[in-house]
C-alpha cells in the first residue's frame, strides 16, 4: 500500500465511524480517489440534513451566546455542533465556541469539515486553539490535527507545534490534507526540532512509513540539510531514508 | 423497497478507483455510509425537543416557529 493512500484509509473511516481494518480492502485505491471519495462521504454526511441545520442555525440567533452554549455542550453534542458550526453566523459561532471547554472543542473538531468552517476557526482566539491542540495530541488524534493545518495562520501553528511531541508531529505529517504544507509547515520549526524528529523516527518502526513520507515531501533546499541527520539513523530506514531524499 | 446503491447514495457518480471495487465491497461501503446517516439522523431527532428544555421560557415559542417543530 502506498503512504498517502493508507493515510487516506484512516481518514474515510474516521469520516463513517468505522475501525479502520473494516476498509482494508481500499488499500489498492489510488489515493486521489480515495480523497474524492472521502469528500464526497463528507458532503453527503453534511447535506443530508441541512434544512433542518439550517432551522436550527437560524434559531440560534434569537438565543444568547451563552444559552447556547449551554445547550451545544448538554444537548447537542459534537456531532451536532459540527454539523451546524458552518451554518451560524461566524461571530455568533466564535462567541459560543469561546464559552465551551477544550475537550468538549476537541470533540467537536474531530467531526468537524474545516472546509465549511474556515470562517470560524481562523478567529477562535490563538490561546483557545492551542488548549484544544493539546487535547487533540493528548488523544493522539492526529487526523483531525492534521485536516486543521491548513486553516490556520502560520502563527498559530507554530504555537500548536510546539505542544506536540516529535512522533506526534511525525504521525500528523502523515495524514495531513494537503501535503504542499508539510514543508512551509517543517519551516515553522525551531532550530535543530527537525532534526530530533527524525532521530525520533529511528527509536519506533512504526514510525518509519511516516518518516520516509515527510522526508519525500521535502523541497531540495532542505532535503541538502537533512542528509546528514540520516547517518544516526539505524539500518533499514537509514537506506531508505537516503534513497527518497537523494 | 430496494436498498440505495453507493452511488446513488452518492448523486450518482463513484470515482474511478472506488467504481472498479468488486461488488460486496462497494455494498459495504454503502452499508457504513447508510448507518452514518442513520446515526446522525437520530442524533438530530434527539436534540431538536431536548434542546428546547434549555431554551428560556418567554424566547420558546418563537425558537419553535424558527425551527418547524
Amino acid at each position: 500500500m502506498n503512504y498517502e493512500s493508507r493515510a487516506e484509509v484512516l481518514k474515510l473511516a474516521r469520516v463513517l465511524d468505522v475501525e479502520p481494518e473494516r476498509l482494508e480492502y481500499l488499500a489498492r485505491v489510488d489515493a486521489d480517489d480515495l480523497k474524492a471519495f472521502r469528500e464526497q462521504v463528507t458532503d453527503s454526511l453534511f447535506d443530508a440534513h441541512v434544512s433542518v441545520l439550517q432551522r436550527m442555525a437560524l434559531a440560534a440567533r434569537l438565543l444568547p451566546a451563552p444559552v447556547l452554549a449551554k445547550i451545544a455542550e448538554k444537548v447537542f453534542g459534537p456531532l451536532l455542533c459540527a454539523r451546524i458550526a458552518g451554518l451560524v453566523d461566524v461571530g455568533r459561532g466564535v462567541d459560543v465556541a469561546k464559552r465551551l471547554k477544550p475537550q468538549f472543542l476537541a470533540e467537536v473538531a474531530a467531526d468537524l469539515d474545516p472546509r465549511r468552517a474556515s470562517a470560524i476557526i481562523s478567529r477562535i482566539p490563538l490561546d483557545t486553539v492551542v488548549a484544544v491542540a493539546t487535547e487533540l495530541a493528548r488523544r493522539e488524534d492526529w487526523i483531525t490535527l492534521g485536516r486543521f493545518v491548513g486553516h490556520l495562520p502560520d502563527d498559530t501553528v507554530r504555537r500548536c507545534l510546539a505542544v506536540i511531541d516529535d512522533p506526534g508531529l511525525l504521525r500528523i505529517a502523515f495524514v495531513l490534507d494537503d501535503k504542499r504544507r508539510v514543508d512551509p509547515v517543517i519551516g515553522l520549526l525551531p532550530e535543530g526540532r527537525l532534526g530530533r524528529i527524525i532521530t525520533a523516527a529511528g527509536a519506533d518502526e512504526d514510525l518509519w512509513a511516516p518518516a520516509l513520507d515527510l522526508l519525500s515531501h521535502l523541497r531540495e533546499t532542505r532535503r541538502a540539510a537533512v542528509i546528514p541527520l540520516l547517518d544516526a539513523l539505524p539500518e533499514g530506514l537509514r537506506e531508505r531514508a537516503q534513497a527518497t531524499i537523494k | 423497497m430496494a436498498e440505495r446503491t453507493l452511488a446513488e447514495q452518492l448523486g450518482g457518480y463513484l470515482p474511478v478507483g472506488i467504481e472498479a471495487l468488486e461488488e460486496h465491497e462497494r455494498q459495504d461501503l454503502a452499508g457504513a455510509l447508510r448507518s452514518a446517516r442513520k446515526r446522525q439522523a437520530k442524533a438530530l431527532a434527539e436534540a431538536g425537543e431536548e434542546g428546547l428544555k434549555y431554551v428560556p421560557a418567554l424566547l420558546r415559542g418563537a425558537v419553535r416557529k424558527v425551527v418547524g417543530l
